[in-house]
């Protein structure tokens, strides 16, 4: 397999794996959180560095999950006090996380090569650099095996936990009442939203990774009302995305990450500037818009 | 190091003076993004800043011949593209399903993926001065010049000036957005003169603190002030308090430990902050209901005990409830 349909494969994987979670992010208003959660890696991954010395230590993956399941866990502590209103958790929670983890390079080492640079851009094509060969034949990059793995997990889990996952996105309330286990599922989504998020961090950089996870799922909530049709135009987005995105790029000589995130931002614009102008001539006056807009549960 | 020398010390007093404008004008504006329920917005603001300061930048070295690290242009095209990023983040939440976050994460990276690339041209380019040129973005308090000083204090008293003019639709809006509209309030305007303002905290911080950590200066002071006051205006005060002092005395200490980055410690100290007056602020604390609580289940428990069954003032009821 040559490099580039290798790490053309790669982000394509990416952009799956990271897709699958994210439909549900968004239909349970936590788009943000993936962003406090993938800058929040880095103190994660300097505290792996600070017990084994070792760049490529799996225990340094360990540590960036661990960290991005702080900001989960510390933005819900501080949601549950009743005392810090809106979205303010998370703000408040994943600075101080990455305040300390600059800290602990500046004061500790110096010598790490990790500067914040690097850890909000990320780069595919130095993901795609161990190539999986077998006999003598190259199969592509390891980490599109590792990616693909992610992505059938969360494939799996999405089957497996789909009917609680939708009701507590829509009614939480009501899923309580039928006696659905939230708590369960909840944590279980959000250890394998933190493990995705590690996980694509490694090839796409954070800001990529937000991009993978949320831009998709929120284009295709504009296309479509029905939850699998929804997942279904998502996964769509995801793989044209990032198959375009990586073109573009190619083509361009620019970055690839930010390529690709500009490219999705793209399409995300086309989707919504034509739903905009396909809308406007047959609009309902404005108070009967209003009645039909609270009618209508909004997905 | 003592404050004696501290202060005799022209660097340090130009970074001390800085870092306290910058959180005096931040944490007092901040709190109408907290008060919004929109705290990220200074992320997306931060971050799409890049793109700007960028364009800034090399309009500067290729339009106008001057210096590309001119703080007044770089903070110019951040100020465009941070507003029109929070502008955006509200047209789509307002016309479309799709929520605040969700409208926030896509500009946030739309714009920040333009940032990188405009990066890429200029590293690869030949531009004169592009040198500092990252320090702008992940922060570097000990760059501060005289310039920017003035810049800061210049671009931040305007915004503090603005707020106090449009107090009254502020604090509407950042309240009951319904009753705001129902007043004739011009909504949409108001909103983008709100965000404008919250731009200008976020993006004067940006060189000093780093776009990653300025939703902290932004939003920490106020949600530190919430626990201490229960007017608009006393919080507004606090916070810019609280921004003011946190900021000036991070100041000192990164410079007294040497080695350790200004921004990052400031935000270590309101997170700190933060914790101890969630803690134990009077009025409104974990601590302090934790001991109601317990005070309220003892005089049940003795109730019950004794057997009284004279009506008794009803707090435990509510305690129980």
């Amino acid at each position: 397999m040559s490099f580039v349909i290798g790490v053309l494969g790669l982000a394509i994987m990416t952009a799956l794996a990271c897709t699958l979670p994210g439909t549900f992010l968004v239909l349970r208003r936590q788009a943000m959180l993936v962003d406090a959660i993938s800058h929040a890696i880095l103190p994660g991954i300097v505290a792996g560095y600070f017990f084994t010395h070792d760049l490529s230590s799996p225990l340094l993956i360990v540590g960036a999950a661990a960290a991005g399941l702080a900001v989960v866990s510390g933005s819900e502590v501080l949601r549950r006090s009743g005392l810090i209103t809106g979205d303010a958790p998370q703000g408040l929670v994943f600075p101080a996380l990455f305040s300390l983890g600059i800290i602990l390079i500046s004061a500790e080492f110096t010598d790490i090569h990790l500067d914040t640079h690097t850890v909000l851009v990320g780069d595919l094509n130095l993901a795609a650099f161990d190539q999986l060969t077998i006999a003598g034949v190259s199969f592509g990059p390891q980490y599109l095996y590792v990616m693909a793995g992610l992505a059938l997990i969360n494939a799996a889990f999405l089957a497996v936990c789909y009917r609680p996952l939708t009701t507590q996105s829509f009614d939480d309330e009501f899923a309580r009442s039928a006696g659905l286990r939230g708590g369960m599922v909840s944590a279980l989504f959000m250890l394998l939203t933190a493990i995705t998020v590690t996980t694509a961090f490694y090839a796409a950089g954070a800001v990529l990774t937000l991009a993978l996870i949320i831009v998709p799922p929120a284009t295709a909530l504009l296309i479509s009302r029905r939850v699998p049709r929804f997942i279904v135009w998502s996964l769509a987005v995801a793989v044209g995305g990032a198959a375009g995105g990586f073109a573009v790029s190619y083509l361009f000589d620019a970055p690839t990450s930010a390529g690709m995130a500009v490219f999705y931002a793209a399409i995300f614009a086309v989707v919504f500037i034509v739903r905009e102008l396909v809308n406007r001539p047959k609009r309902a006056p404005r108070a009967q818009r209003a009645e039909t807009h609270t009618d209508s549960p909004a997905i | 190091m003592t404050p004696a020398e501290f202060f005799t010390d022209h660097t340090f007093r130009t970074v001390f003076l800085g870092t306290t404008m910058i959180g005096l004008v931040a944490g007092a504006l901040g709190t109408f993004a907290y008060l919004r329920k929109q705290s990220m917005i200074g992320d997306v603001i931060s971050h799409a800043a890049l793109p700007g300061a960028l364009g800034g930048f090399l309009i500067a070295v290729t339009v106008l011949g001057i210096d590309g690290r001119n703080m007044a242009v770089l903070t110019a095209g951040a100020l465009v593209t941070g507003t029109l990023a929070a502008w955006l983040t509200q047209l789509i939440s307002r016309r479309s399903v799709l929520r605040v976050d969700t409208a926030m994460a896509v500009t946030l990276t739309g714009f920040f993926g333009v940032g990188m690339i405009a990066m890429r041209v200029i590293t690869n380019g030949d531009y004169p001065g592009k040198g500092g040129i990252q320090d702008y973005l992940f922060g570097n308090a000990s760059v501060l010049t005289r310039a920017d000083l003035i810049t800061i204090g210049a671009v931040g008293l305007t915004a503090l000036v603005v707020t106090m003019t449009f107090w009254r639709p502020f604090a509407m809006h950042a309240f009951d957005q319904t009753y705001a509209a129902s007043q004739g309030d011009r909504t949409h305007l108001i909103d983008t003169v709100m965000f404008g303002v919250l731009a200008v905290a976020t993006v004067i911080g940006v060189k000093a603190v780093g776009l990653v950590l300025m939703v902290a200066i932004l939003i920490t002071p106020a949600a530190i002030a919430r626990q201490w006051t229960s007017s608009l205006r006393s919080m507004t005060v606090t916070a810019g308090g609280v921004g003011a002092v946190t900021s000036g005395f991070g100041a000192y200490l990164s410079v007294s430990l040497g080695n350790v980055p200004t921004g990052p410690l400031v935000v270590v100290c309101l997170f700190v902050l933060l914790v101890l007056s969630v803690l134990f602020a009077p009025g409104r604390s974990l601590l302090l209901r934790a001991w109601r609580r317990r005070r309220l289940r003892r005089a049940l428990r003795d109730e019950i005990q004794t057997g009284d069954s004279q009506p008794r003032p009803l707090a435990w009821k509510r305690a129980v409830s």
